[in-house]
This record gives structure tokens, sequence and C-alpha cells, in this order.
């Protein structure tokens, strides 16, 4: 048996037997659960090369699996992301209920994706899709709450986008016959003009569902604050991902021989853009930790379909770049919001106030992820945005940039909202006892943190990667080209050189910091946050003064207008719609063999009366 | 180890000149006001005395470390943007020309906007610590206003990208010195947006609500003072030193020598100052409103004319 089957049998092995452990004691569930996700995880990076194929023969069909350097670079993600949300899943998961079965979709889910990116045929890219859709559905619904509305929404949304995929597969088998990936590719331009139109569009809708792509978009905001959010950092830093997979390898290989490519490249792009200043918007209104950071991946990923859309190779590589990043602040802030919500038990930024100096490790992280997802120098969020902005100037998509410059900028204000929201404002006696978060939580989160400083100023590290996948993708060699040692290029002779800007902004940060440390350092004395002059009154020991409520009204009536318009309402409408065709069928249908009686009766009773006109 | 060492010193000497010269416009600001509203006014180096006063203060309080941290981040912007921002036009050649290369060609236009906005969110985190309410409503007041003129700006900027293809800012001056025209005339409608861009930008009325005297108390710096104050308020001399410089750079073919850098800036430097004197303080949707209305109309223009033309 090879490596690779290897691996996806110990991890679906492992599943099983760690929710068989959890029954016997919580303790050897841990254990094991550490050992299913770290030990095939490591096989992985140690065992496997890319390029090696294996053919697996079962029920009369070949399943094909093998690594290309584009699905490396995002099993990478897959698993690295995995292994350290393992280690910080096992502390947030103590005392809790469903232990076991956390565990098992876990794996499950780490496992799917990995099948999707090892998968060379339409049928077991299918069948880990769905694998990856029922763990993280049964994920989305594991802690009970709102299993009406948010599990029916995702549910409903997965279906339509498996549909169209089983549709695409089935399509293209009938035509070329072969599930392959690569023969499907190839021999694209066998299919007649309206499949060739068709199978890319169904596909995308099948990516972009998963990618939240607007319209498609309505499931995530719900199912990734209602996910336990140790997982919630794998399904939006990983899971979504997994579309943005599928939409390159759409882009790269079956609109690039159309001839309305171009077109097509045009729609999604603009649908991106939209889908990244929609969703900053809504992030900025929302009052919960988990909603704001949900709906702020839908946007990110808006950024990453707009790169992907374009496809220059400086807007690819600015997308594949963000991929890797997004992953990383992403996986961090969720579980920032993970430890807050362990240890305080709510979520909400208007219940909860400075936890600052309760929980500073924490609020590294949270701050340097926010510093790298609002693209500010010199974190690895600014290296992607910068990419993008030239690729799209560099393309002529002017007003698109504007859009996307609109909402990165519109992003500070919930980064801001954030921030403020857990760690800033009045120190009140409610949350005196608040502890910082174990130790297994706080390394993951600070790690990946701390990648984002790494890869701001060194980002030939993810760049040699990734140019190895959009080498396999068909692209030209990236390097020196457009990147280099800590330098971004552009074809017009644009630079940025990222270390001498690393080493300015240190050296003032640090000369500053110091500075007001220590002059005078006798004379400065802490005073508490109740101890503060507004406007010459002093507030009273008991007056919680902190602005939260509201926190962003000011901006909110200004995008009023914008914010009346929800496709959440349009489908709502929709479904209502079709309950009351539903209802109106029902009638007819009721299920009742007395009200059948009556149709036949009445059935024969036409039939008598229009005989002479009906028999002659 | 001789290079970097001559290198931090000329970063000092530019730090120097954008400390002084923010400081004296600071001054000669609230003399021109005054004037305008029939006082006489401070003396011009009245923000010079402030700031020895709050340089000497020894006692004060904090509230904790992002406190600190928070002027510190002011601090990295208005530096580091003052290093990126070429001060001098390159065709020079007065004697200390040089001096002020720092690392004008290691960054560029869009690396600008980012850092930019680096320092406000630092800002922001340490005005949120204090507890005081009137700073956080001052930062979400801010960072919306920024929302607003970011758009004009950048259509201003992303027109003269397109006609010139280059985002570097030295390109643009050497640009403007090539075919010896200033953009501004090159470009008017993209000259006009950067402009009410900059009312934003600066903070006068109407659109000071940021600090809002009246009803904030100041804002996001209440709760700060001595050597706090002291550090953003340099801070902000350096930092609309630094944005008089870009606009000079950018639309008025840079400056070949100290003189004529102060003339410019200066003048540029009127039009917020003077328009704000004689304007009362939007509502903060109105201002957010009025960025997006004949501001962007006019970004769009530009970017029309630059497609065009």
């Amino acid at each position: 048996m090879d490596m690779l089957t290897l691996i996806l049998l110990l991890f679906l092995g492992g599943a099983i037997v760690t929710w068989l452990g959890n029954k016997l004691s919580p303790v050897v569930g841990d254990l094991l659960f550490l050992a299913t996700i770290i030990i095939p995880a490591g096989m992985f990076f140690t065992g496997v090369t890319v390029g090696e194929v294996t053919h697996l023969h079962a029920l009369g069909l070949t399943l094909t699996w093998g690594l290309t350097p584009l699905s490396y670079l995002f099993s990478m993600i897959v698993v690295g992301l995995g292994i350290l949300l393992a280690i910080y899943a096992v502390p947030f998961m103590k005392g809790k209920q469903k232990t076991g079965a956390f565990y098992f979709n876990f794996t499950l889910s780490v496992m799917s994706m990995l099948g999707i990116l090892v998968s060379k045929d339409w049928v077991s890219f299918f069948i880990f899709w769905e694998i990856m859709t029922w763990s993280s559905y049964l994920m989305v619904v594991l802690n009970g709450k709102d299993v009406q509305r948010v599990g029916i929404k995702y549910f409903v949304f997965s279906a339509i986008g498996a549909y169209a995929m089983l549709m695409a597969m089935v399509i293209m088998n009938s035509q070329l016959g072969s599930f392959l990936l690569a023969d499907t590719f190839n021999n694209f331009q066998h299919l007649t003009t309206g499949n060739q139109i068709l199978i890319p569009i169904l596909l995308l809708v099948a990516f972009g569902v998963k990618s939240a792509m607007m319209p498609l978009h309505v499931w995530a905001p719900d199912a990734y604050s209602n996910a336990p959010m140790a997982y919630t950092g794998l399904f939006s830093g990983a899971l979504s991902k997994m579309g943005i997979y599928g939409m390159v390898l759409v882009m790269v290989t079956m609109i690039n021989q159309l001839p309305e490519g171009t077109l097509i490249r045009d729609i999604i792009a603009w649908i991106g853009g939209f889908t990244a200043a929609a969703a900053t918007l809504w992030a900025i209104t929302q009052d919960d930790g988990k909603k704001l950071l949900a709906w702020s991946s839908v946007g990110q990923m808006g950024y990453i379909i707009v790169g992907v859309a374009i496809g220059t190779p400086l807007a690819m590589l600015a997308a594949m770049f963000l991929v890797v990043v997004h992953a990383m602040f992403k996986g961090s802030l969720f579980m920032v919001v993970g430890a807050i919500e362990k240890q305080t038990g709510t979520t909400n930024f208007t219940e909860i106030n400075g936890l600052i100096r309760k929980m500073p490790w924490t609020f590294i992280s949270a701050l340097i992820s926010v510093i790298a997802l609002a693209g500010i120098p010199p974190l690895a969020g600014f290296v992607s945005k910068w990419m993008l902005y030239e690729a799209l100037i560099q393309n002529n998509n002017y007003i698109l940039v504007i859009l996307l410059f609109f909402a990165s900028t519109a992003g500070f204000l919930y980064c801001y909202k954030f921030l403020h929201g857990y760690f800033l404002g009045q120190e009140e006696p409610e949350w005196a006892h608040v502890k910082e978060a174990p130790v297994a939580m706080v390394i993951p989160m600070v790690l990946l943190a701390l990648g984002n400083f790494v890869l701001g100023t060194f980002p030939q590290l993810i760049f040699k990667p990734i140019d190895a996948a959009m080498q396999f993708a068909g692209y030209d060699a990236t390097g020196g080209r457009l990147w280099g040692e800590s330098v971004l290029f552009t074809e017009w002779g644009d630079v940025v050189t990222l270390q001498p800007i690393l080493y300015a902004v240190l050296a003032v940060f640090v000369f500053f910091a110091l500075f007001l440390w220590f002059k005078g350092t006798k004379g400065t004395r802490y005073v508490s946050t109740k101890d503060i002059s507004t406007s010459g009154e002093l507030p009273k020991e008991w007056e919680n003064l902190t602005f939260k409520v509201n926190f962003m009204q000011p901006f909110e009536r200004a995008i009023e207008p914008f914010l009346k318009r929800q496709i959440d309402k349009y489908y709502t409408a929709f479904g209502n719609g079709m309950e009351a065709l539903f209802e109106f069928t029902r009638r007819i249908h009721t299920g009742n063999g007395q009200t059948y009686a009556i149709y036949a009766i009445l059935f024969l009773a036409l039939l008598l009366l229009f005989r002479v006109n009906l028999f002659g | 180890m001789e290079y970097i060492l001559i290198k931090v010193l000329e970063a000092m000497a530019t730090f120097v000149l954008a400390f002084i010269v923010g400081m004296t416009y600071g001054g000669v600001v609230r003399k021109i006001t005054g004037r305008v509203h029939n006082r006489l006014g401070p003396p011009w180096y009245q923000n010079f005395i402030d700031a020895f006063k709050l340089f000497s203060k020894t006692r004060g309080i904090h509230h904790g470390a992002m406190h600190f941290l928070g002027a510190a981040f002011l601090m990295v912007t208005s530096v580091v943007s003052l290093m990126i921002i070429p001060i001098l036009a390159p065709g020079g050649h007065a004697w200390y020309n040089s001096w002020f290369t720092n690392l004008n060609f290691n960054g560029d236009l869009i690396f600008l906007i980012y850092i930019m906005t680096f320092g406000p969110l630092g800002m922001a985190m340490g005005a949120g610590q204090t507890g005081n309410p009137n700073s956080s409503i001052g930062v979400t007041r801010g960072l919306s206003q920024m929302v607003g003129f970011e758009i004009p700006w950048v259509m201003a900027l992303v027109a003269l990208m397109i006609t010139y293809k280059t985002t570097s800012i030295v390109d643009f001056m050497n640009i403007q010195r090539e075919t010896g025209t200033w953009l501004m005339f090159a470009n008017p409608f993209a000259f006009i947006a950067a402009v009410l861009a900059m009312l934003g930008m600066f903070r006068y009325s109407p659109f000071d609500i940021v600090g809002a005297p009246t009803e904030l108390a100041s804002g996001p710096v209440s709760e700060n003072g001595g050597k706090f104050l002291f550090t953003m308020m340099s801070s902000g001399s350096v930092f609309t030193f630094a944005k008089l410089v870009l606009y000079v750079d950018l639309f008025m073919g840079g400056a070949n020598n100290l003189i004529m850098l102060v003339v410019k800036t200066f003048l540029l430097y009127m039009i917020p100052v003077l328009y704000g004197i004689v304007s009362p303080r939007y509502r903060t949707e109105q201002a957010v409103r009025w960025f997006w209305g004949w501001p962007t109309f006019i970004g769009l223009l530009a970017i029309l004319y630059a497609v065009m033309f």
C-alpha cells in the first residue's frame, strides 16, 4: 500500500478509533485524537512526494490519487492548520458535550480535504467533497442551536453545489467517456459549444458555494459562527479554500480555452469585488465577534476570487499568497474568539470589556493578526494587497480596484471594532476573575500570528511553493520577475523592498516606546480605567462608560441605503413563495383517501359529461 | 556600519526639518485663525512653547501598556511616511539634497496609503485602553471619515498611475521634470479630487469631527498629557508636513530646494486651513457622504480623463 492511501486510511481509522476511545475515557480520546491528526500529518510532510500516482480499483471503478504542486500548496494549509487546531481543540473541548463527535468530524474533515486535493478523478473528488460537506454540516449543528435556520441553510446551498458538480461530472463523462480530471481538461475542446459554457459555470457554482461567493454566501456567516470555534478556524481557513482550489482548476484549464473566457473572468472578478465590499460592510454592523469574523472571511474570499478571476501572473500570485496568509490570520483570530468564549462564556462585544490586561497573549495574537488582516505593512496581508492592486491597475480594472480599496479601508472599521470590543474599554469588576487561556490554546494562536510577521518580510518562503504550483497550472516562472528575496516587483518597474521597511518600522517603534517608557518613569503612575475625566466630570465607580452599543452608528447611517438590501431576504421571500405553492399543492394532495376518491369520482363525472366531445 | 550611521543621521535631519516646519505651520495657523476671528492670536512660536512644556512635565498617568504603544505606533506612521516620501525633487543641486533620500526607493504610493493608516489604528488602540468613552467615539468617527475621503483620494492616485504607468513617487517627480508640466495641470480632475480629499485628511472644519473640541473634549487624545501628548503633537506636526510634501511631489513637481518646498507646502496648506476657519462642523454621516458625492464624481472624471487622453 502506498503512502497516500495509508495516510487517508489512518485518518479514517483514527477518526473511528478516537470516537470509540472517547467513550472509554476523555483522556484516551484526547490522546488518540492528537495521534490521529499528528501521525498521518507527519507522514504527509515526510513521506509523500509530489507527482507520484496511485490507482485504486473498487466497485468496477478506478480511482486515481496523486499530488500535484498545486494541490501540495493547498494541502500544506490543510495539514498545517489541522495540526495547530487539533492541539488547540483539546483544551478547548475540555468539559464540553459531544467531544467524541467533534473529534470524529474534525478528523474526517481533514481527511476529506486532503482527499479532494489528491483526487485525480471526478468520482473520488465528488466522494471526498461530500464527506467534507457532511462532516462540516455535523459540526455546524453540533451545539444544537438554530439547527433549523442555520443547518438547513448550509445544507440547501451545499446540495445546490453538489448537484451542480454532479451534473457537470455526468455531462463530461457522457461526452468524453472519462472521469479523469486530466482527460476532461485536455479534451475540453471536443465538447459542444453549449457544454463548453455550461460545464465551467456548473463547476463554478459548486465551488462558489464553498468559497462563499455572493450570492451563494448566505449560509456562511451563520455556519461559521455556529460551529465550535476550534473548528471554524479550519472551516474558514482551509475548507473554504477547497472552493478556491476548484476555481483555480476551472479557470486555468477550461476558461482559458473558451473564447468567452475574458467575459466570464470579468464577471467573476466583479462578483468577487462586490463580495469583498458588501461582506465588509456587513461585518461592520455585527455585535458578535464570531459573526464579525465570519463576514470578514466572506469578504477576504472576495479578494481571493478577484485575484483568481483576473488570472494574470501577479493577480494569481496575490490570490495564492492571500490563500495561505488568510488561513494563518483568520485561524489565529478564530482561536482568539474561541479562547475568549472559553474564558468568559460569551463572545458579544457589548458584554465583555477590557480583557487586555487579563489575556495579554490572546491580545497580542489578535493585534498582530488584525494588522495582517487589515493589510498594513510590514505584515503579510500587505504583500497580497499590494500585488492585487498592482495587478488590477495593470490589467485595466480601474473601477474594481477602487471597490477593493473601499472594502479594505472599510475593513479597518471592523478590525478596530473587534479589538476594542473584547480587549479595550473600561475594566469591569464583573470580568475581574478572567484568566489567560490554557497554554495549549495560546501557543497555536501566537505561532500563527508570528507566521504573519515572518511572511510579511520574507514572503519568498511561500512564493516558492506558489511559484511551483503556478508553473504546474501553466504560468511562466515568476521568481526574480515579480518577487525576489524580500522584494516585490511588477512589470511596470514598481518596487517594494520589505527588509529596510521592517527595520525602519521596528527602529522607530522601539525608540519611541522606550522613550515613552523611560522618560519620567518615576512620575508616571498607573491608574485604573475608572479613574478618567470625561469632560471634567469624574465617573462613579459603578458607572460603566464604555462605548460599545451602536459602535459604528455614524458609519451605519452613512451606508443605510445599502444595508436595506439583503439577498437573504430575497431568498426568504422566494422560500415563502415556494412554501405557498407547496401549501396549495397540499390542498389537492391531502393524503386523505376520501379526497382522492372524490377526485376519481369527479374525473369520472367529467368523462361522462364530455363523453360525446371526447369519444365521439 | 558607517553607511547605516550616516543613513540614521540623515533620517534624523529629515525628522528635525519636518518637526520644525510642522510646528511652525501649526503656530502660524493658530495666528491666522485668531486674526480671522478678530483676535490677536498666540505668537507663531506658541506650538514650540507648548511642546516644550509638555516635554518637561515630570508627572503623569497611564492606563496600561497599550497606552504607551499607541503613541509609538502613531510615530511609526509619521516617520516611515516621511522616510518614503521624497522631500526634494531628484533634479535639485543644493548641497543638502542627498540628505533627504532616506527610503525613497523602497516603497511606492500603494505602500504609502497603507502605512499612513497604521498609526491611526495603533493610536486607536491606545485611545481605547484609556477607557474614556470620548476617545472611542472619536476613533470611530475618524475611521469612518477615513473611509469617506479615501475613495476620491485613491481615485485621484489611480488616475495618475494609469496615465504614467507607475506607482513610484520618484517616477512621478521625474515625469514632471522631463515634461515640464505639473500633474495638477496634466490631469486637473485628479488634482481637484485629491484636494477635496485633503480637506478630510487634515481634519480642519468642517471635518474636525474626530477631535470635536466642544463635543468630545479632543476625542482620542483626551486622557493624554505630558510625554504622551508631546509625542502625539510631534507626530501630528511631522505627519502634516509629510502629507503636504507628498501633495507637492505628486501635483506640483516637487521642490528643488528647501525655500521652494516651504513656499509650496504653505500655499497648499492654506486650502484646508482657510476653508476650515469659516466652516461649521459636519455630522459624521454627513462628512462621509459628502466625500462620496462630488469628490468621488470628480475622481471618476479623473479616471475617465486618464483613460481617454
